[in-house]
């Protein structure tokens, strides 16, 4: 290995435990090539150069010392701005929290500190997490580092462009509608967001109560399942986190997909889909196929209540959460943000009831529809090829960019709604370069098993460790 | 140009909120809700009168993955 930097997760805790390599060497690299590229690419809000320093030193001393490591001691890490820190400013990628300083450091930084990770700083991403493009106003958009007009995808843009170019190990993003998952699929990386609940939201900047989620963006997902395995579990402050056990996810990774059963859904996830997604996709599915598992298409007629629900309820909630500064500072916002916002109050209180209402049968309706007979459900992450940045712009032209802008997260808002683990690992390049993604979503609380068949897949294919020519 | 049902959806928004329309992506936001109102005409009898939102996360755990 010539770049310390270009350690996966695992890889990089592995040599340190091994003592093959100091923390201190692996942040120094990732420091290196964050002054050496970030320039264009644009990922860092805030690097904490000293303080990630001084976090590797101690982890080399504890190693010399004997003290046992964590699962993730001396990897480097940074994060989207909106994981709290007490008494670091926290921008939520905003100009109205330009100076926000937090009194609780949230439960997920706690737990990858308290596992030996070295953390870096904090993260571009879209303004308040809600777009799906990784647009900003205030510190400047995020670029694609696989090619630099292209957009990076939403809201965790840095944490996707960061990881795929190699300037950290691993970060977590957050996702509402689709705000791991997409810059995920856009960047050619892995990311995962778990069952509803099943990482807690303490410390973390709200977008809609109902639909957040935490968790990580990695190279490999047996880096995902190191995380998660941190990252989960109940809170005591959280009181909406899931008390289940957590499994060590890293152990069920065993590639071994023989007999699993793959649903795929005729309906939704391919409506005006790009022709060159499509084919991707089959060709990842065959992928699967060769290790032992089947792939039926089936009919999800839910899908079309699922999609015009997910909608009503994150807009009505982030409506309702940013009423105070929508009415006192409006021209704070982005143009394209104070829009999308503004149409949530439009929206009858018994509509956004009804979506919630219904939320628990459509879940079970779906899992009737899609894993009665099946395992995983299996979908590309977007439908269109990646677009780029001008082409997506809604603050420049919101009459010709708006659909385009909306359509990059159809396929993945309906996981949202129905709470369901899905992963999205890279499965190719576009005819420009860009990167696609295939989406693996599980029952609920069936993190390992979505993890098991991506890993599978990463042991037949190449996509997830190929580097943006950036570097 | 907005179209009809959007100037009385506004004056709403101020009378029940005090939010102004921010801008001309705000007037495209309001236009998205055509669609959204079909797609819930087309929904309309579905709603269960037991209905409750709280169903949620019993569903997450009745359906859970076996053995997890």
């Amino acid at each position: 290995m010539s770049d310390l930097a270009e350690l996966s997760v695992t890889d990089a805790a592995s040599a340190f435990a091994k003592g093959e390599v100091t923390a201190e060497a692996m942040v120094r690299a990732c420091l290196a090539r964050i002054d050496a590229h970030d320039v264009k690419v644009n990922t860092v809000i805030r690097l904490d150069r000293e303080a990630a320093l001084e976090a590797a030193a101690a982890q080399d001393k504890a190693r010399a010392g004997g003290v046992a490591l964590g699962k993730l001691a001396g990897v480097p890490m940074m994060h989207k701005d909106m994981y709290y820190r007490t008494g670091k400013v926290s921008t939520c990628g905003s100009k109205i929290r330009r100076d926000f300083t937090p009194t609780v450091t949230a439960t997920a930084l706690q737990r990858l500190d308290a596992a030996g990770a070295i953390d870096m700083g904090t993260l571009n991403m879209a303004e308040f997490a809600q777009n799906p493009t990784g647009h900003n106003a205030h510190f400047g958009d995020c670029h694609n580092p696989w090619n630099l007009p292209y957009c990076t995808g939403g809201s965790s843009s840095g944490s996707g462009a960061g990881v795929a170019a190699r300037f950290f190990a691993a970060a977590l993003g957050s996702d509402t509608g689709g705000s791991i998952r997409l810059p995920a699929s856009i960047c050619g990386v892995t990311g995962i967001k778990g069952t509803q609940t099943r990482v807690p939201r303490t410390g973390v900047m709200p977008l809609s109560f109902s639909m957040d989620n935490v968790g990580p963006l990695t190279r490999t997902a047996r880096d995902a399942a190191r995380v998660m395995t941190v990252i989960s579990g109940s809170d005591d402050i959280d009181p909406t986190a899931a008390p289940e056990a957590v499994p060590d996810y890293e152990a069920a990774l065993t590639g071994d997909i023989r007999g699993l059963r793959i649903a795929v859904p005729h309906e939704w996830f391919f409506d005006s889909a790009d022709d060159i997604v499509v084919t991707a996709f089959e060709a990842a599915l065959e992928v699967l196929k060769a290790r032992g598992a089947t792939v039926d298409y089936v009919a999800c007629p839910s899908l079309r209540a699922i999609g015009a629900y997910v909608a009503v309820v994150s807009r009505v909630e982030g409506a309702t959460i940013h009423a105070n500064w929508m009415r006192d500072h409006p021209g704070d916002y982005a143009i394209h943000l104070s829009g999308r916002l503004y149409g949530g109050y439009a929206i009858p209180g018994t509509y956004y009831l009804e979506a919630l209402s219904r939320r628990g049968a459509l879940l079970r309706q779906f899992c009737k529809e899609a894993f009665i007979d099946h395992d995983i459900v299996a979908t590309p992450t977007l439908r269109m090829r990646v677009p780029t940045l001008a082409e997506t712009d809604i603050d420049v032209d919101p009459a010709a960019n708006w659909a385009r802008h909306m359509a990059v997260s159809a396929n993945t808002r309906p996981f949202n709604y129905l709470g369901l683990p899905t992963v999205s690992v890279p499965c190719g390049l576009d005819d420009r370069g860009l990167p696609m993604g295939l989406q693996l979503s599980a029952r609920p609380f069936g993190e390992g098993r979505a993890l098991m068949v991506a890993d599978a897949y990463q042991q037949d294919t190449d996509w997830h460790a190929r580097m943006p020519p950036l570097a | 140009m907005a179209s009809e049902p959007v100037p009385p959806v506004m004056e709403a928004i101020r009378l029940w909120t005090g939010v102004e329309c921010p801008n001309a992506a705000g007037l495209r936001s309001l236009d998205d809700f055509t669609a959204l109102i079909q797609e819930f005409e087309a929904l309309r009898g579905t709603l269960v009168f037991e209905d409750e939102p709280s169903s949620f996360e019993a569903a997450l755990r009745a359906e859970a993955e076996p053995g997890a």
